[in-house]
């Protein structure tokens, strides 16, 4: 790499221990207490035991805790050049799984390697946004106007999407295409599109629902309604809104919610646990943890605000954006606002993969935080 | 590109960096409006919709299905709800290939014959059911296989989101929606007035008692490899019944495969001979009408032999024992004795009164007449006064002690939250001042006699013991127990009694053996009774009330066997 002058100052170049200063730690500190939040929650369903989730979210937690630190160490322009080679590398896991998966929750989506059980479809969300921002970083103002310049990132976002899909996962395929197209339009594609796009798509519904047979029209419907478990999931909807009405201003207090405390609902570990934190820490609780995510969301923000680089905006911008949707679509869903699909919310609910997603996007926007001052050329990430 | 490189990146660079901090701004405008919109519905459903609303989200959540009202608890848990559920049928004019259409189906639901769903596609009807209430899965499998000419219908299906819990009380319902026990039944034509559809019926019970009680209850019944048990919590001021167990249960989702013995509801549809938590009412009938005062003493050291029945003590202390020694060490003897010194006529009455002959009031269908004796001898006098010789449900039984203790009065038992004021009657049974001495001996069983293992430190907690042996045709078995105890607390402002009946425990080895109910029914109540209390807002105290020493005074523990 003889481009060192192609970096404009050269003050920027950073020691691990001044990279590690520069990182933000209070919302490091955010992200801990959120984590530790579900901690408790996954205690609590237990019935007062660490065993068997608690145990396991803490400590999947502080693995990915490293992970993320590791890769806010990495110079910006190492993720760049890595942009496309690790989209090309979600994807090949993405097709593996069509063929060796391991079908679990009613879906083929898991990658057994052995030590772990990896679901490519979550890292697609985070290497979509590299490459889609890798791709923008390289145009020009003029080509990013170009309509012909969305067909590419189009085709990244499409081609993931497709095979989350077929696997079938709605919520990963809805968070994947947001975040994507998101990402469009914070590149500055013409923005007529995008109006033009959202009313397209709403004007088309009663339109393709009139030519739909009336299986497929049930497909749909069944489609939004997910068969997560044998009780359907209106009844998921009706207890966790009667756990948010019950838990009232204050809540019931720590372990003296009645759905945790009797236990008997599976899913509550996992998507529904926003209920669990409702119906014993209330409505103070709720908002509690709505603030601690917009505090952390509103920090990639401002990260993409105060960045020198495209790549760096966004990226920051669009990972940002895939943790908002996490956390929107999930607490809504909960609360009745969207049908049940899939989402689980990060760092809270049991599960590690959500997990790795989200300590990985924030690993990528601290490193963006830490290099921010670098001006990356258009051609190539290191000059 | 006309313009020099440098330059054109410079201009490029500032124009696309305006660019992206314009469409920042969009975008945190959108993540603002987001999180303001969930904080407003948060608050919205923390504040403005209240429990008591939550037959209403219900109903605006899927408006087909509220045609059957939802049964709740006392704090508004869901115990019994409703799903749509959809029903699998084909149009057979339109199957275009039924032989592979038939593989396909039954391919996903292999519960259905091939040959069976073939002959049905083939047929000349132009409707026909393949499978009636499809899990959520099931209709998705079959809605992806794309078959033109199947559809579903739209149905609507009783879910008890508790499961097993309380199932006796609830009842169920048929394919129909028609309730055929517990609840569904006796309420069955208000569940279904479809005025009533968005309110739910809410009942005096509540989950987490109710929870308690099924636990440790099944926990005793394993541990002590028991045939059934049953189980009460009554709140002695208002008669609400606040949890009702009997084992073993069943899930009312599938009552169709559980058995008749599950289904079978022991604590108001079985009549059992309950032992000595009767002397209760003999102490406290011989109390009240004068004939005997609490130091009266009664020799207690020879077996009664009457008609051919020998009467004798399971806790002998073969010496001359005071009032509340014959209730505190469940003198047989003693209360035989007492009973005879009243009398049969009065104690007839008195049994009468207090609702034990004739079948428990409650709302449920399942209720069993009480069995005794058409003619009341002496020795039916006698027997009866510890509880043998009379079968009552135990239900009954938990209301009519509830008399004893609450001050005097006979409630009437419900399973409905907040009656009217005017609900059922309440009848003066004996005196305030009886029903405090009762207190105090039940106390005092608890503190040193047959009930030490009931006692829940800072509770109060009093009660009595009740070991029968079960009878059999020609007498009875020794072998074959029902170990009851019943419990209230707290004893010196008594507000809950629990009751609980294991039937045929059989002694282990940490019990030396016993099978009785000093060491089976008691640890039970003690265990629920620790749980239950600080749910119930129950204070817990290490004072004693004082009105109990007169009592203990004329207990002479030092000679307890």
């Amino acid at each position: 790499m003889g481009g060192s002058l192609m970096f404009g100052q050269k003050s920027v170049k950073k020691s691990p221990l001044q990279k590690l200063r520069d990182m933000n730690w209070i919302v490091v500190l955010v992200l801990v207490a959120i984590a530790l939040t579900g901690t408790a929650m996954l205690y609590s369903v237990a019935g007062g035991n660490m065993d068997p989730w608690a145990s396991r979210h803490i400590t999947r937690f502080v693995a990915m805790f490293l992970l993320m630190v590791f890769i806010a160490m990495i110079d910006i322009r190492w993720w760049m050049r890595f942009a496309y080679p690790l989209y090309f590398i979600g994807i090949g896991m993405l097709l593996w799984v069509e063929f060796a998966g391991v079908t679990g929750m009613g879906g083929t989506r898991w990658l057994d390697l052995g030590v772990i059980r990896l679901q490519p479809s979550e890292l697609i969300k985070v290497a979509v946004i590299l490459a889609i921002a890798r791709y923008f970083h390289s145009l020009t103002l003029f080509e990013t106007k170009k309509l012909t310049s969305l067909i590419i990132p189009l085709m990244i976002v499409a081609l993931p999407a497709v095979l989350v899909v077929r696997q079938p996962d709605l919520g990963t395929a809805i968070l994947l295409s947001a975040g994507g197209i998101g990402v469009l339009f914070l590149a500055g594609a013409r923005a007529w599109l995008f109006v033009v796009g959202f009313i397209l798509s709403i004007a088309s519904i009663p339109v393709a629902w009139n030519f739909m047979q009336n299986y497929q029209k049930e497909r749909v419907l069944t489609f939004l309604n997910p068969e997560r478990d044998p009780l359907g999931a209106g009844y998921q909807i009706l207890q966790s809104k009667i756990a948010l009405g019950s838990g009232g201003t204050w809540g019931k207090g720590f372990m003296e919610g009645t759905q945790s405390q009797l236990n008997f609902l599976p899913e509550m570990k996992t998507d529904f646990i926003f209920t669990v934190l409702a119906e014993e820490f209330g409505m103070v609780g709720g908002l509690g943890i709505l603030t601690l995510f917009m505090i952390v969301i509103g920090y990639g923000v401002v990260v993409s605000l105060t960045c020198r680089s495209q790549f760096g905006r966004l990226l920051a911008a669009g990972l940002s954006l895939v943790v908002f949707l996490y956390v929107f679509i999930n607490i809504a869903m909960v609360m009745g606002l969207l049908p049940v699909v899939g989402v689980p919310l990060p760092l809270v609910s049991y599960g590690g993969s959500a997990m790795m997603t989200v300590m990985i996007a924030y690993g990528l926007i601290f490193s963006v935080a830490i290099h921010r001052h670098i001006n990356i050329s258009r051609k190539d990430s290191f000059g | 590109m006309s313009l020099s490189p440098r330059l054109h990146i410079a201009e490029s660079h500032k124009a696309k960096m305006e660019i992206a901090r314009n469409r920042l701004m969009v975008a945190i405008f959108i993540f603002a409006a987001a999180f303001t919109l969930l904080g407003l519905r948060m608050l919205d459903l923390g504040l403005v919709q209240r429990v008591a609303e939550a037959g209403n989200n219900h109903s605006e959540h899927a408006a087909v299905m509220a045609s059957r009202s939802d049964i709740v608890d006392r704090n508004g848990v869901v115990l019994a709800t409703n799903l749509q559920t959809s029903s699998l049928f084909a149009r057979p004019k339109r199957i275009t290939e039924p032989r592979v259409a038939a593989a396909r189906i039954t391919a996903v639901l292999p519960e259905l014959s091939e040959a069976d769903v073939y002959t049905k596609l083939t047929s000349s009807k132009s409707f026909v059911w393949l499978k009636r209430k499809l899990t959520p899965r099931e209709k998705w499998q079959v809605n992806a296989l794309g078959i033109p000419g199947l559809d579903f219908q739209n149905e609507e299906e009783r879910i008890y989101p508790q499961g097993a819990m309380a199932s006796h009380v609830l009842g169920y319902v048929d394919i129909d929606g028609k309730g055929l026990s517990g609840i569904e039944r006796f309420f069955n034509s208000r569940l279904s007035d479809p005025s009533f559809a968005d309110e739910p019926l809410v009942l005096s019970m509540d989950v987490r008692v109710q929870h308690a009680l099924g636990d440790e209850l099944s926990k005793t019944m394993e541990r002590f490899s028991a045939i059934g048990g049953a189980g009460v919590v009554l709140d002695i001021e208002t008669g609400e019944v606040l949890a009702m167990a009997s084992m073993p249960d069943f899930d009312p989702n599938h009552a169709g495969s559980a058995s008749r013995d599950a289904r079978f509801n022991r604590a108001t549809a079985g009549v059992y001979e309950l032992g000595s938590i009767f002397k209760t009412f003999t102490l406290a009938m011989a109390l009240d009408s004068g004939v005997v005062e609490l130091n009266d003493s009664y020799d207690a050291r020879q077996p009664i032999s009457i008609a051919g029945f020998k009467i004798k003590d399971d806790h002998p202390q073969n010496r001359i024992l005071t009032l509340p020694e014959i209730f505190i060490y469940s003198s047989n003897i003693g209360a035989a004795k007492i009973a005879m010194d009243v009398g049969g006529e009065e104690q007839r009455n008195f049994l009468q009164r207090l609702g034990m002959l004739r079948p428990a009031t409650i709302e449920l269908g399942e209720v069993a007449w009480p069995l005794y004796p058409e003619r009341w001898r002496d020795i039916n006098t006698m027997t009866i006064s510890y509880g043998h010789g009379i079968a009552i449900s135990p239900l009954q039984l938990a209301v009519g002690s509830a008399a004893m203790v609450n001050g005097g009065e006979l409630i009437t038992a419900t399973l409905i939250k907040d009656h009217d004021a005017d609900y059922g009657d309440r009848r003066r049974i004996i005196s305030e001042s009886t029903s405090e001495q009762i207190r105090a001996m039940m106390r005092a069983t608890v503190q040193i006699g047959t009930g030490k293992n009931a006692n829940v430190p800072g509770y109060r907690v009093g009660g009595k013991t009740g070991t029968a042996e079960k009878s059999d045709v020609g007498g009875y078995r020794e072998d074959a127990l029902m170990s009851s105890f019943m419990g209230a607390f707290p004893m010196d402002a008594p507000r809950y009694l629990v009751l609980i009946s294991v039937d045929e425990p059989k002694g282990i080895a940490e019990t030396y053996n016993f099978s009785s109910a000093g060491w089976v029914a008691a640890p039970t109540v003690r265990n629920i009774v620790a749980r239950i209390a600080p749910i119930l807002g129950v204070e817990p105290s290490t004072e004693e009330d004082p009105h109990f020493q007169q009592a203990a005074l004329l207990i002479d523990a030092s000679k307890a066997n």
